[in-house]
């Protein structure tokens, strides 16, 4: 038998031409027991206040948009039902970004530093088209499928208590993107990419919070690849001391 | 300075590493004897007098661990202390906190060596 | 309202076309949460800091001779000095439990040509080393053997 549930949802608002900073504004929602907090977010803005803004897309936890922070805690608002939430439930933009409006936070930084890891498949010497496709064993897949299920969710990045400290840091889900990167067979700029995890966005500043590997909707793991991606920085940086072109 | 501190990083944490894995593998038992059971009277004094002690430390394995257990918790603490510091908003200072830490842990380092060396 | 992040945290190379409020840190750090034990692990620093600074103490004791040692070791009587110790007992097992959890998946899938072994494994290793090296410490430094 559903039971519609009255909750009240304490939603954080701004209005970057009118509001100085951020306020609360709560909405009272009759919430179906089936219901993510997407839904609800959903609801107030098609029949309680259109004004809301809050990204969201796929509804089904595949496309990232939807991350905000939930009683406190970074969540993928489609994924989470509300039947997990008490009487009141406190929604707000993720953590450690600037705040465009409302729930929608600014990506671009984010962006840069996806990009800054050089993200693809880099080759010393591009093979020719005769040649073939680049083959990959199933084992070959297996070292690196983990870190590639990355939805681009920000959810670590919100969690994470270095990247709201120090702002060059590059962050799980980049370095992530990039250990996938230097796991993959067919790649060979592991060199150029460990150089970059040993500059300013220095993966060394990890501290072991591990929260992003809490939050992560994909099990990713990103806390694991930083740290796997530490000791390879530190075996590339000891190899090119005594072998500067990395034995090559 | 900043540059120079990135350049050391890899160094720094292994050093860092290293004192949690080997130095928190060695201090538990470190810490109970030498900091609990003998003060407290449950280890005899005698075990740890002057004579056994010399003897202990004098021997190559024995320079090593005293080594190990007085320089590598230096760098995981100063590491730590360093996030600490950054977690807090320190950032802008981070380059002024990381070597004042950093320099303590070397120049303890240094001082261990030559201690233990000569024992 | 949860403590505010660095100002530049997450921040575009380029400012955008509007005004943006300014990032703030995860209302659960530092002491809530998960954050708490977070924290604490930063904070085992200073224990170990201060360990290290004992020991090297003794070390130099030792080396300076038996006045010099015994002095340093009737130190450690101290209700302060016993109080200290038997924290840094209780810090150095939490951080010793909470980074051999880490441990394993901090492993590269390969080391040159060798696999690291399966998680438990590492982990099963990693606690047998501890045991055994704390028990032989104790033996040998209670005096036991040797």
């Amino acid at each position: 038998m559903s039971e519609v549930r009255k909750r009240r949802f304490v939603v954080t608002r701004f209005d970057p031409d009118r509001d100085a900073e951020p306020r609360s504004q709560s909405y009272e929602v009759p919430c179906q027991p089936d219901w993510k907090v997407l839904d609800a977010l959903n609801y107030i803005k098609d029949e309680l206040d259109p004004t809301l803004s809050h990204r969201w897309s796929c509804r089904m936890a595949v496309c990232g948009s939807c991350g905000m922070n939930v009683d406190g805690k970074p969540t993928l608002t489609c994924k989470q039902a509300v039947d997990g939430y008490g009487d009141q439930i406190e929604v707000e933009p993720l953590s450690n970004f600037p705040v465009i409006r409302d729930l929608v936070v600014e990506l671009e930084g984010f962006l840069e530093k996806l990009q800054h890891v050089k993200p693809w498949i880099v080759r010393a010497k591009e093979a020719a088209v005769e040649e073939g496709p680049l083959r990959q064993s199933p084992e070959e897949l297996e070292r690196f499928k983990q870190f590639s299920y990355c939805i681009n969710c920000m959810l670590c990045y919100a969690a994470c208590p270095v990247v709201a400290n120090e702002p060059e840091f590059l962050g799980p889900a980049a370095i992530a993107l990039g250990h996938r990167y230097n796991l993959d067979s067919r790649d060979e700029g592991a060199h150029e990419r460990s150089e970059i995890f040993r500059g300013e966005g220095t993966v060394f500043s990890c501290s072991y919070a591990n929260e992003c590997s809490e939050v992560c909707p994909k099990h990713v793991d990103p806390a694991a690849a930083i740290n796997q991606a530490k000791f390879e920085a530190v075996i590339d940086w000891a190899t090119h001391l005594v072998l500067p072109r990395g034995g090559r | 300075m900043k540059r120079l501190l990135l350049r050391l990083e890899p160094i720094i944490w292994l050093l860092f590493g290293q004192g949690i894995l080997i130095g928190t593998i060695l201090l538990t038992g470190w810490v109970l004897v030498v900091g609990l059971l003998v003060p407290l009277g449950v280890v005899p004094a005698e075990a740890l007098g002057y004579e056994r002690a010399h003897r202990l430390g004098a021997n190559p394995i024995g320079r090593l661990v005293l080594l190990a257990i007085a320089a590598l918790p230096l760098w995981k603490g100063a590491h730590h202390l360093r996030s600490l510091a950054i977690d807090f908003g320190g950032a802008h200072r981070d380059a002024l906190v990381a070597s004042a830490l950093y320099g303590i842990a070397a120049v303890g380092s240094l001082l261990a060596i030559a201690a233990v060396l000569s024992l | 309202m949860a403590r505010a992040a660095d100002p530049r945290a997450m921040g575009a190379s380029r400012p955008g076309r509007t005004r943006t409020a300014p990032p703030r840190m995860p209302p659960e750090f530092p002491f809530a949460g998960r954050y708490r034990a977070y924290t604490l692990f930063d904070a085992t620093g200073l224990v170990y800091l201060l360990l290290g600074l004992l020991a090297l103490r003794l070390a130099r004791a030792l080396a300076a001779g038996p006045e010099a040692w015994e002095a340093a070791m009737a130190s450690f009587r101290h209700p302060l000095y016993l109080a200290f110790h038997a924290l840094a007992l209780v810090s150095v097992i939490f951080v010793g439990v909470r980074f051999f959890s880490l441990f394993p998946k901090a492993q590269p899938p390969k080391i040159g040509p060798l696999a690291p072994p399966p998680a438990p494994l590492i982990k099963a290793g990693l606690y047998a080393a501890w045991i055994g090296v704390s028990a032989a410490l104790v033996a040998i430094l209670a005096g036991g053997v040797f």
